[in-house]
């Protein structure tokens, strides 16, 4: 599960402001830097556009409407208008970048259709860069925002790993790092699972890798009562009970 | 400006007669406003002004500091009109959703906790003051819209709806309105997401101020 996974649950809370001021503006800054999350909040604002209508409308008290009326075109707005140097500057610039595209074009134009697949295949490799280096920042950003970071060693056979979670309770999401264990015996798999106050909920199976860390992000249960830790077991690969029965490596409590 | 506009702008106060702004009528006003037409902009507070109080009224419960807000939200469209980058809704909500946020934003400055008391004391938390008062609205230009908006929010449970009211109309945060209701967090928010993707459905028909 993606880090933005609960900027994606947040696009509509943010609309209609029931996030928690904090939340609010945790979300506002990484709305700064997500066009996805621009784009969907926009279609949510449109498609809600009308919702505050359903107000009861209020008598307007006599002479109100003349007041408003004289305080803003008693008091011109400050329209901002370019000046002339800028103009002149703007205009010089257009000049200048459509004699570079005249040249330009008329140099590639026997082989435009060459230059038009590296363009797209530019475009898709810088779409893609772009994507990863969001997941990026979101991953970081759970980190950075965490407000506890815990920690166990764990010991399997002649192998000592350990299990590190960063809690971002902000934003309900968890980086959990599982890193140094070998791959699950056969038959079994290293299950993850948050201990909550109405119990314990099975959350992902996490992947064993001596040389290589394995590096999750976990949106917390949202209906099963405060998250109060977390726990680490071996449970049998086909199993799907709601509650551990394998050895349990880690209990990390907050 | 001129005193004239002002005046006549008085005298539409007591005049009943019924306005229409059509979707085409509205983007003729986004043009005029953005060509400094002091005319379209008598014309939008006419038509707009009791709506607009009425959604910060709802959130402020102050009859002054409604008024305050709603002439910020003019004052911005004024000033802002051709920054706008948005107007598939239309001008009216754009400024519905600033008079909105601009309420909020008071609310939030206060003491919120105290807000959701005084909710709980009055009842109010039932009642957002939506209900209508048949006679005035007939005469309202948006009678319509208010009416589509009232039918979509008809379709939720009523304890989706409650949640809506104490969201979107009295502005009250997750965490809030689960204290006000005394039920858990993730409750308040399932509710919200349902009825929200409800209402987005929904709403998303009614696209234009028609009377």
């Amino acid at each position: 599960m993606s880090a933005h996974e609960w900027f994606v649950t947040s696009r509509v809370p943010y609309v209609a402001r029931s996030l928690d001021p904090v939340e609010e503006t945790a979300f506002a800054d990484h709305l700064a830097r997500c066009e996805e999350c621009r784009n969907e909040v926009t279609a949510i604002e449109h498609d809600l556009a009308w919702l505050p209508m359903a107000v009861k409308p209020v008598s307007v008290r006599p002479g109100f409407r003349g007041e408003i009326a004289r305080a803003i075109l008693e008091n011109p707005a400050r329209v901002r208008r370019p000046n002339a140097v800028w103009l002149w500057a703007a205009a010089a610039s257009v000049v200048a970048t459509s004699t570079a595209s005249i040249a330009f074009v008329s140099a590639a134009r026997h082989d435009s259709a060459q230059f038009a697949a590296a363009v797209r295949a530019r475009d898709s490799s810088l779409a893609g860069l772009r994507d990863t280096l969001s997941d990026m920042r979101d991953t970081l950003s759970v980190m950075r925002e965490s407000s506890r970071v815990l920690q166990a060693q764990i010991t399997l056979g002649q192998r000592t790993g350990g299990l590190l979670i960063f809690a971002d309770q902000l934003h309900h999401r968890w980086q959990v790092v599982m890193h140094g264990l070998p791959p699950a015996p056969v038959g079994e798999a290293y299950q993850f699972w948050f201990i909550c106050g109405d119990g314990m909920i099975r959350d992902a199976t996490l992947i064993g890798d001596p040389d290589r860390p394995a590096v999750y992000t976990l949106i917390l249960p949202p209906n099963s009562g405060p998250v109060l830790g977390a726990s680490l077991t071996l449970e049998p690969v086909q199993d799907s009970s709601k509650g551990p029965k394998g050895k349990e490596l880690a209990h990390l409590l907050l | 400006m001129t005193e004239h506009r002002i005046r006549s702008l008085d005298q539409r106060e007591r005049d009943a007669t019924s306005q229409h702004l059509h979707l085409a009528a509205q983007e003729s006003l986004y043009r005029r406003l953005i060509a400094r037409d002091e005319r379209a902009l008598v014309e939008l507070i006419d038509l707009a002004t009791p709506w607009l109080l009425g959604v910060a009224e709802n959130i402020l419960h102050d009859g002054t500091e409604a008024e305050e807000v709603v002439l910020d939200a003019f004052r911005r469209l004024w000033h802002r009109v051709g920054d706008i980058t948005d107007t598939r809704s239309g001008i009216m909500p754009w400024m519905l959703r600033v008079t909105r946020n601009l309420a909020i934003d008071r609310l939030r400055s206060r003491k919120r906790q105290a807000h959701g008391d005084a909710l709980i004391a009055t009842g109010y938390a039932h009642d957002i003051g939506l209900s209508a008062d048949a006679t005035f609205e007939m005469s309202l230009d948006g009678r319509a819209v208010h009416d589509a908006v009232h039918h979509a929010l008809s379709e939720l449970s009523t304890d989706q709806e409650r949640a809506v009211r104490l969201a979107f109309f009295a502005g009250l945060s997750h965490s809030e309105i689960a204290a006000t209701l005394g039920i858990p967090l993730g409750t308040v928010k399932g509710r919200l997401r349902l009825a929200f993707e409800h209402l987005r459905g929904s709403l998303s028909a009614v696209r234009e101020w028609a009377l």
